[in-house]
């Protein structure tokens, strides 16, 4: 690359154009709009390092809980909300909005179509992050990972994707000066259409405020899903496995696709084999989510589908790898000299790493010893920290000097400081949570040779302690890595021209009357194939898809042809058979005030350490009870089996009123080494009584059987439920009832008192039988 | 100058590989010709043959369910723990012999670690359920109680019911480990509410027949 080239992203004017200027009468001026880069590349850091300080902070508070401050807002479950979105919506999101706009224009010979859609894109993201780090430590939350952002965030984020970044992202494609599309615009595509379709049709909500007024400001932002349970949950990890697919995969592949080849300055290595990854992966992808769900109640064969299709997934990935890593090929020995490609090689390496140990994960029986355990933490790390974090540095190093207009890095050797402390702390970040998941794994599944439990759950959670500082000095040292970077950006900032330099390319306009390339011929000998092995080989050399290359619109029709099949195939046996999720009659709606503390129960995040789903598996059975079954969360809006067990499941916890009071005052209390924060705030608040008969009738609309004497009975029923609670309490306890009445605690606790134990309220529980979904004709339980 | 390459590049970076390049180009970048690895051709239809063979196996064909996996685990161990002694009953007798039986107390005092050492402590001093180690007691009046309040729970399921989860030899077991404790007389730790009424002693263990010769029996799959 010639240092003009370096310079500025493009300086000669005849770059846009591969014909010499002045071969065709109608060339067109342009320019690009990098100041859009420059506000994207600025979010990412800031976010990126925002993110990361809660993660850190998180993860400390596993090894010292009382690093929470005793304030209900930096409880781990309402911060880790806030790490997990911020590090994908706002580090990710940011980066690839950054290498969108900047290889966007580029590719497609012209500027984006509309600055002012740019800016509305970019100020809008900006305002739905700040709006999330505002709403997540307020406990306003949907408690569905990675879409816990509540019901006016989540217009927000429709509006801003498909109308400010959708729009202007296709009618740049409209409007541009490249017949064709390179591939990767196609993961572009793939990325703005199946995001806008995942998104939508997970968070499809009642409002609570639409069934009347709640009596707290942050009532009126809450909302209930449509879906309940088993679909819940379903629907859950379809769109929260795709969001690791079409968030943090597809467009990383367009950002490698774009910035390696520029990087290594190599051509890429097979176009072929970019179709065939591209297109495989984008169907398969879609239909691995239930792989999240192994053992659950999740019917039998939905289970199967999102693990063979998370194996057939190992290859399509690996497409990737491939295409990246051999674009290498001749240029090997300029990563010993560039910290742009030493980002690149690591990152795409760890990007093959995740994506074999993904499809090993999702097998069932590996899975059954994984699922719940940190070794899930590790994984998702080793693809966050290894995967799009180092994707996104490699690329803001390769951007500073073109999109600052400095004549390189203020200080490469500071970026090689960087990648090398960034590597060492993903391999110590990631070998301390294998080690810990699969410690924990064991344990839990240990039994002695009387047939007993082997190990209590508290046992199994001492012997993580060191790991966990161990994974917070993995995590300093990326965060310190990053920190050095951002110095780097600073000073390289500081380096530019006082104005930036704005050159302008020209190129010709796309002509109307295109004919593409004559079909090929076949490559059989012409005698001895029959005809349609003659037209198969043609087909299989890819001249159709040339076409499609050219043609935007029927590209992305089959890109959402390819995902809604995939996904129709999986949603609609989900919601449609009977047999899926049998009914099981003693199963009632929850009490007013169990439900009220339910939505406690979600506003805390509990579900981030707890799960509420007990596989079937003899040392589960002995440890939680009897195995969870599908009729069982037929009323839980959303639904809490969680995906991790920091503490011990919940579905059936079984304790006392006092217990848990307790407990909740002070888990030391009761566990000496229990590393749960104590919950004050719980014990001292009052119940929203106003909200609770919204809450009600909210339930009602969606289907759960209340009466209309008990809807309006609701808050009185509530009200004399938490008195015999508090009653109870103040008995066991010795305390003054006065201090326990009304407290939240009371609702949360008839919740934990409840849940779990309709199956085996009277002996015709285990009378299982398909009924019509929505008619239980069993009368809702009342308090008692 | 940080990712300009250097003036003079080496040779094998001039003419890279003899590769076949498309005629494709986008802002300079091109795309080689080259065919899909073998391997990786191979790899893929492998693991859709797998996926088809497994789908096959599982879900048309002979294969075990999960449940069913997990209800052969359960029938294996349940014989492999209790296969000796079969059913037992909890009754007064049933539970004195088993109070300091060296070979089944360890499955009683198994069962307490983790369905009761959360609310009446590891030591059975009280926490937030009564001592357990002293001669005061508040639902229990004759050594079967212990059973009953197990299986049914007390105090308005303060106590909860463990008859829907443990094995009716779990809830044995579980009793006789429980009253085996009484005596160690430990101070109160963290129950404050009332301690309960003292009790008669446990009436003497029945001596061991000689002719109970343990005879394999198969117990019963259910709980209680």
């Amino acid at each position: 690359m010639s240092q003009a080239e370096t310079a500025n992203a493009g300086g000669s004017a005849s770059e846009g154009s591969p014909q010499p200027a002045g071969a065709s009468p109608h060339l067109e001026q342009f320019t690009y709009d990098d100041g859009i880069v420059r506000m994207f590349t600025l979010a990412t850091l800031i976010w990126g390092i925002v993110a990361m300080l809660v993660g850190l902070l998180i993860a400390m508070q596993l090894a010292l809980p009382a690093l929470n401050l005793g304030l209900e807002w930096t409880t781990f479950g309402r911060l880790r909300p806030l790490h997990t979105n911020a590090a994908i919506f706002a580090f990710a999101g940011n980066a690839i909005f950054a290498a969108i706009y900047y290889s966007t224009q580029r590719l497609l010979k012209t500027r984006m179509w509309s600055d002012k859609l740019g800016r509305l894109h970019f100020w809008g993201w900006q305002l739905i992050i700040v709006s999330a780090a505002v709403t997540l430590p307020l406990g306003v939350t949907q408690g569905k990972e990675y879409a816990e952002l509540e019901w006016p965030i989540d217009l927000l984020i429709a509006i801003v994707w498909v109308g400010f970044f959708g729009v202007n992202f296709f009618m740049t494609l409209k409007v541009r000066r490249e017949r064709h599309m390179y591939v990767a615009i196609w993961f572009y595509i793939a990325t703005i259409v199946t995001v806008a379709l995942l998104h939508v049709f997970n968070n499809i909500w009642v409002p609570l405020v639409a069934a009347g007024q709640p009596g707290t400001a942050l009532g009126y932002l809450k909302s209930y899903p449509i879906y309940a349970g088993v679909q819940d949950a379903f629907m859950q990890w379809w769109y929260g496995h795709n969001a690791v697919a079409f968030f943090l995969t597809t467009p990383f592949l367009g950002l490698m696709y774009y910035f390696v080849p520029k990087a290594a300055n190599r051509p890429v290595f097979s176009y072929r084999l970019s179709i065939i990854h591209f297109w495989s992966l984008v169907f398969i992808y879609i239909w691995a989510g239930p792989h999240h769900l192994h053992y659950t109640a999740l019917p039998a064969w939905a289970s199967t589908l999102g693990m063979v299709f998370s194996l057939m997934l190992w290859m399509p990935s690996w497409g990737g790898m491939i295409n990246g890593l051999l674009t290498l090929r001749g240029a090997w020995y300029k990563v010993t000299a560039d910290p742009v490609l030493k980002f690149f090689v690591v990152g795409i390496t760890f990007y093959g790493m995740s994506t074999f140990e993904g499809p090993m994960l999702s097998i069932k029986s590996v899975n059954a010893l994984s699922h719940y355990t940190d070794w899930t933490i590790g994984h998702v790390h080793s693809g966050a920290l290894g995967w799009n974090g180092f994707m996104t540095f490699g690329m803001l190093y390769w951007l500073l000097p073109r999109l600052f207009q400095t004549k390189g890095l203020y200080s490469k050797k500071l970026a090689e400081w960087h990648f090398w402390l960034g590597t060492l702390g993903i391999l110590v970040y990631i070998v301390a949570m294998y080690i810990a998941g699969i410690k924990q794994g064991l344990d839990w599944r240990a039994i002695t040779p009387e047939g007993n439990l082997k190990i209590e759950f508290i046992e199994s959670v001492e012997y993580l302690i060191p790991l966990y500082y161990l994974r917070a000095v993995g995590g300093g040292m990326y965060l310190a890595g990053v920190l050095l970077g951002a110095f780097n950006v600073y000073k390289t900032w500081k380096m530019r021209p006082k104005t930036y330099a704005e050159p302008v390319h020209t190129a010709p306009p796309l002509s109307a009357d295109y004919t593409d390339a004559p079909a090929p011929k076949h490559r059989l000998s012409e005698h001895g194939h029959p005809e349609l092995a003659k037209k198969v080989d043609v087909w299989m050399q890819g001249h159709w898809h040339r076409r499609w290359e050219r043609l935007p619109l029927k590209f992305t029709v089959w890109v959402i042809v390819a995902v809604s099949v995939a996904s129709l195939f999986e949603i609609i046996p989900t919601f449609l058979i009977r047999s899926n999720v049998p009914t099981i009659a003693t199963v009632t709606p929850y009490s007013p005030l169990e439900l009220a503390g339910r939505d406690i129960y979600v506003r805390e995040g509990c579900y981030n350490c707890h799960s509420q789903m007990i596989r079937p598996m003899y040392a589960e059975k002995l440890r939680y009870g009897e195995y969870s079954k599908a009729g069982e969360f037929v009323y839980d809006r959303p639904f809490q089996w969680g995906s991790r067990r920091i503490g011990p499941d919940l579905h059936r916890v079984n304790k006392s009123y006092q217990w848990h009071h307790k407990h909740f005052e002070d888990p030391k209390l009761l566990v000496a080494k229990s590393i749960m924060p104590p919950y004050p705030h719980l014990l001292k608040r009052k119940i929203d009584w106003k909200s609770v008969p919204v809450r009600v009738r909210a339930a009602s609309y969606l289907g759960a059987p209340y009466t209309q004497e008990q809807i309006d009975d609701a808050m009185n029923n509530a009200k004399r439920q938490a008195q015999a609670i508090a009653e109870s309490i103040a008995k066991d306890r010795n305390k003054p009832i006065e201090e326990i009445q009304e407290t939240q605690v009371l609702a949360l606790i008839a919740y934990l008192d409840r849940v779990g134990k309709d199956i085996t309220r009277t002996p015709a529980a285990e009378d299982e039988k398909p009924a019509e979904p929505g008619t239980d004709n069993a009368e809702p339980q009342g308090a008692n | 100058m940080t990712h300009t390459p250097p003036e003079h590049e080496p040779p094998h970076d001039q003419t890279p590989l003899e590769d076949p390049l498309t005629d494709h180009e986008y802002d300079g970048i091109k795309e080689y010709d080259n065919p899909i690895p073998g391997w990786w051709n191979w790899l893929f239809a492998g693991t859709v043959v797998f996926s088809l063979l497994y789908i096959l196996f599982y879900h048309i064909g002979v294969g075990p369910s999960i449940h069913e996996q997990f209800e052969a685990e359960t029938a294996f161990r349940l014989t492999q723990r209790f296969g000796k002694i079969g059913d037992l009953k909890p009754d007064a007798e049933t539970i004195l012999l088993y109070m300091n039986d060296p070979e089944w107390a360890p499955v009683g005092k198994s069962v307490y670690r983790s369905k009761c050492a959360s609310c009446h402590g590891a030591d059975a001093a009280g926490v937030a359920g009564p001592n357990l180690t002293d001669d005061l007691y508040i639902h229990v009046k004759k050594i079967e109680d212990i059973a009953k309040v197990v299986t049914n729970g007390a105090n308005n399921n303060q106590m909860p019911e463990h008859g829907s989860k443990l094995h009716i030899n779990e809830i044995v077991l579980v009793s006789s480990y429980v009253a085996s404790l009484r005596g160690q007389n430990l101070p109160t730790v963290g129950w404050t509410a009332d301690p309960g009424k003292k009790i008669p002693a446990w009436p003497a263990p029945p001596e061991p027949k000689a002719d109970q010769a343990p005879e394999p029996v198969e117990p019963s799959p259910s709980g209680t």
